[in-house]
């Protein structure tokens, strides 16, 4: 009996199957008429950057409830993915596929805003690409999705031949040799050691950090990897200590075990007076480190410019973060929130513009001359302008956050060349 | 002896029982060769026509990239039901195959090899012909994958063959530990990039389909658009049913005999002149072979090759697939790998949506996976051992009383009582003659 239910099942699914196909709907045609579009945002919702991520999609959905939910003639809603898994507690390469796929089979999503991770972008990129539709990071900082950097890239994530990428912060390459001038120019240290955290994001900075040092007169005494699953790294810094460097740069994200290591350097190397630390941004926007006593001291970069900052200078995206304190109480965590909303922001411009098509957001963006917001528009401040080309942003700010008394204020603007 | 090793004790299989063996695996592949059509069916042509309505619900439930995923769990835990359920050899490594398998797609099948400028290129798509780097049809990279994979199968396999148990367990940890160590952290290995670190190797080249889109009337291509999905279910499906015909029909022989004697007792198996060495390294070597095309089908699916998504937790989740299916049936594990993947990768998130849709909360389902798995687990084991869709022999031994209490009493009686217990093992003549 059992094995006859089987059967019966099988032929109920085809059965099923075959009648939807003869009831075909109308539903997937489409009028001109003021349409409603989805943006998709795409950003990891569980493990260590689920602080981040909510407040991005919080900042967002306050940012479009202030403008009416429109661009042009166009209603927009705004719908989260999470291409994270609790299981690894962090972004994940088949969730992302499935993403890109979900973003491309869901009609009405014009526009993807993500991904928060470049590893994760570069597998989304050419799903869409075939699509094509636009997507366009607040986070991506990997050099290689718009520019040439590794063997093949960029092209191989564009196989249909043109770009459907953009993205609104300034890439690793920029923040690295940031942090190198301002270790040379501001704190006149003359011996570094590097150490990165083997991630394609990690040694893209460490990397382009000692190529900057060297150039600057900085004498780059090592660059080591750190494992990310080492109970310790006391024999790590015991080697450094022997090399007596004035200056450690951590090329890698906290994620990755970040906080004992902070602590273990402070252990073997001493605190942050004696041998300067300086991060990435990828030890910005983390509670837990801010709460860490060993960590005070530590400078970070940041690729763009600080909430802070943006705070104090008032205009739009002073207004916004003042809108988000008021309706939850708190400010938004980390600086890339308000990314998300430029880049939303460079969206809706390209929307209105565009005919309401997947294709049409892309000719503006990646076509013509690109778009631009108005500094007075713009959360971030100032003009900042999408160049067509590559889909990189001309703003190229990186700031300098000091770690005292259990948060990272704002020190400085670093030019960058 | 048990009853289950010794012949004598059954009656001659009947002509009826037989015949009836054979109409159970022929409905269940029927059935399951009926829903794979008809799901090709539906997503290929009936649901891009749904009103979003309809289609919505369905793709959010049921997309078919997760379909696609499941499969290959499907695949992957049939190969580890060739070591564990099979050979009852419990393996915690299972994760290395998949990963060497996915490696063997990256580089045959991606630029990444970028040092040869004008690229190798064997029945590769058109739209990679002008890459550097080794571009091989990707039929020819399932193959090559099995091939590497047995390979490894059988060098992990040797030092093993001494173990048993938990020491067997802790060695296959360790495998599974260090191949995707050594992907993580091949990236400089002599000054050479290896396995190009956790950067990974991306994007991988979509399929060729070369004559079969003459005979068929595939697309040329089938790659990374989403309507190559179904395509992908397609064949992943083929993979998946090549895969449990391998399982049935090597079950039932010599080989797949002798496994089961292994399984059940080594010493007597060894006894009556089972070669362990052979069997056991065989078992190693098919598991690995699925692993392998697994793994190259994986690289094809995600697109790339990345060293963080082979974690000790996927051997892990795959050996609860077999466990919770049933361990030694294929059409149990099946049921196991597809429900359990699914659930992994849809179905906690979308219950968790809707029942916060419903009651107005916030409550992350997907967070608790391992609570949920961890807690199945623990009832199947406390409530039905033998899985989901139990292999009969499995049941049986689990069933059958304990057996020093009857040794105790000094009787025989294990014999009688066995075949009394329930129907004959089905799909496993006579183990015992399997001794040449």
């Amino acid at each position: 009996m059992r094995v006859r239910s089987f059967l019966v099942v099988g032929l109920a699914v085809s059965i099923a199957a075959t009648s939807a196909a003869a009831c075909k709907s109308s539903g997937s045609k489409k009028t001109g008429a003021s349409k409603n579009l989805v943006i998709a945002t795409d950003l990891p919702l569980q493990g260590s950057n689920k602080d981040t991520s909510d407040a991005t999609n919080k900042l967002i959905q306050l940012y479009l409830d202030q403008v009416g939910g429109k661009a042009g003639d166009y209603k927009i809603t705004l719908k989260p993915y999470d291409d994270s898994t609790a299981a690894t507690g962090s972004w994940d390469p088949a969730t992302c596929t499935k993403n890109a796929n979900a973003h491309v089979a869901n009609k009405n999503e014009i526009a993807v805003m993500g991904t928060y991770n470049s590893g994760c972008a570069k597998l989304e990129v050419p799903i869409l690409n075939a699509a094509p539709m636009l997507m366009i990071s607040d986070a991506n900082t990997n050099p290689g999705l718009t520019k040439k950097w590794n063997p093949g890239e960029p092209d191989k994530y564009y196989p249909s031949g043109k770009r459907n990428y953009a993205r609104v912060v300034t890439t690793d390459d920029f923040q690295g040799s940031a942090a190198a001038d301002f270790a040379s120019q501001d704190l006149k240290l003359k011996n570094c050691y590097v150490v990165n955290d083997n991630s394609t994001y990690g040694q893209g900075v460490a990397t382009a950090f000692v190529t900057q040092a060297q150039k600057d007169g900085i004498t780059v005494l090592g660059n080591d990897a750190w494992d990310s699953k080492a109970p310790n790294y006391t024999a790590l810094f015991t080697k450094i200590k022997a090399k007596n460097p004035d200056c450690l740069y951590i090329g890698g994200t906290y994620d990755l075990n970040g906080g004992q290591l902070v602590k273990d350097k402070f252990n073997v190397l001493g605190d942050n007076s004696k041998v300067k630390m300086l991060g990435p941004d990828g030890f910005t926007g983390y509670p837990d480190l801010d709460k860490q006593p060993e960590s005070q001291g530590m400078y970070v970069t940041f690729a763009g410019l600080a909430s802070e900052q943006l705070q104090k200078q008032g205009g739009a995206g002073g207004k916004l973060l003042d809108a988000y304190k008021a309706k939850y109480g708190a400010a938004p965590v980390g600086n890339y929130p308000l990314y998300g909303v430029a880049a939303v922001q460079v969206l809706l411009a390209a929307i209105a513009k565009s005919d309401g098509t997947r294709q049409g957001v892309i000719s503006q963006v990646l076509g013509g001359s690109g778009v631009s917001l108005a500094a007075d528009q713009c959360v971030l401040g100032k003009e900042i302008h999408v160049d067509a080309m590559s889909g990189d942003v001309n703003a190229k700010d990186i700031s300098v956050l000091l770690e005292k008394n259990h948060q990272q204020g704002f020190l400085k603007a670093q030019s960058v060349q | 002896m048990t009853a289950l090793t010794s012949p004598v004790a059954k009656p001659p299989r009947s002509a009826r029982t037989r015949q009836r063996r054979l109409s159970s695996q022929a409905v269940w592949s029927l059935s399951l060769v009926t829903l794979v059509i008809a799901a090709f069916i539906f997503y290929n042509q009936i649901l891009p026509n749904l009103a979003d309505s309809v289609a919505g619900p369905v793709s959010r439930w049921a997309p078919i990239t997760a379909i696609n995923e499941c499969l290959i769990y499907v695949i992957m835990a049939l190969g580890l039901n060739v070591v564990v359920g099979y050979a009852g050899l419990l393996d915690l490594g299972y994760v290395a195959f998949w990963a060497i398998g996915s490696y063997v797609g990256a580089y045959l099948m991606s630029d990444f090899i970028f040092q040869l400028k004008d690229g190798i290129h064997i029945g590769s798509s058109t739209t990679v012909r002008t890459l550097p780097g080794i571009h091989l049809s990707f039929w020819a990279v399932l193959a090559i994958g099995a091939a590497v994979c047995a390979l490894f199968g059988i060098l992990i396999g040797f030092p093993t063959l001494r173990l048993r148990g938990d020491y067997l367990a802790i060695v296959t940890l360790g495998f599974g530990e260090i191949i995707p160590q050594f992907f993580t952290n091949g990236d400089r290995i002599g000054g050479l990039n290896l396995t190009n670190g956790t950067r990974g190797i991306t994007p991988v080249d979509p399929i060729n389909t070369g004559y079969l889109s003459n005979i068929l009337g595939l697309p040329r291509t089938v790659g990374l658009s989403p309507a190559s999905l179904p395509y992908k279910f397609l064949f992943f499906s083929v993979l998946a049913a090549i895969c449990v015909f391998v399982s049935l029909r090597i079950r039932g022989g010599r080989l797949g005999r002798s496994w089961l004697a292994i399984r059940e007792d080594e010493l007597a198996a060894n006894m009556m002149g089972v070669p362990l060495v052979k069997a056991k390294l065989s078992a190693y070597a098919v598991g690995a072979i699925f692993g392998g095309l697994g793994g190259v089908a994986y690289a094809e699916h995600v697109g790339g090759a990345l060293a963080d998504s082979f974690k000790y937790s996927n051997s892990i989740f795959v050996l609860i697939m077999v466990v919770l299916g049933g361990m030694g049936n294929v059409w149990g594990v099946i049921t196991g790998a597809f429900v359990l993947a699914w659930i992994n990768n849809t179905g906690l998130q979308e219950f968790g949506n809707t029942f916060n849709g419903w009651f107005g909360t916030h409550v992350e389902i997907p967070s608790y996976n391992f609570l949920i798995f961890g807690t199945l687990l623990v009832l199947m084991m406390l409530f039905r051992r033998e899985g989901l869709l139990p292999e009969r022999r499995t049941q049986q031994i689990l069933r059958e009383p304990a057996r020093t209490e009857m040794e105790s009493v000094g009787s025989d009686v294990e014999a009688g009582q066995a075949s009394e217990g329930d129907e004959e093992p089905e799909q496993s003549p006579e183990p015992a003659r399997a001794a040449p």
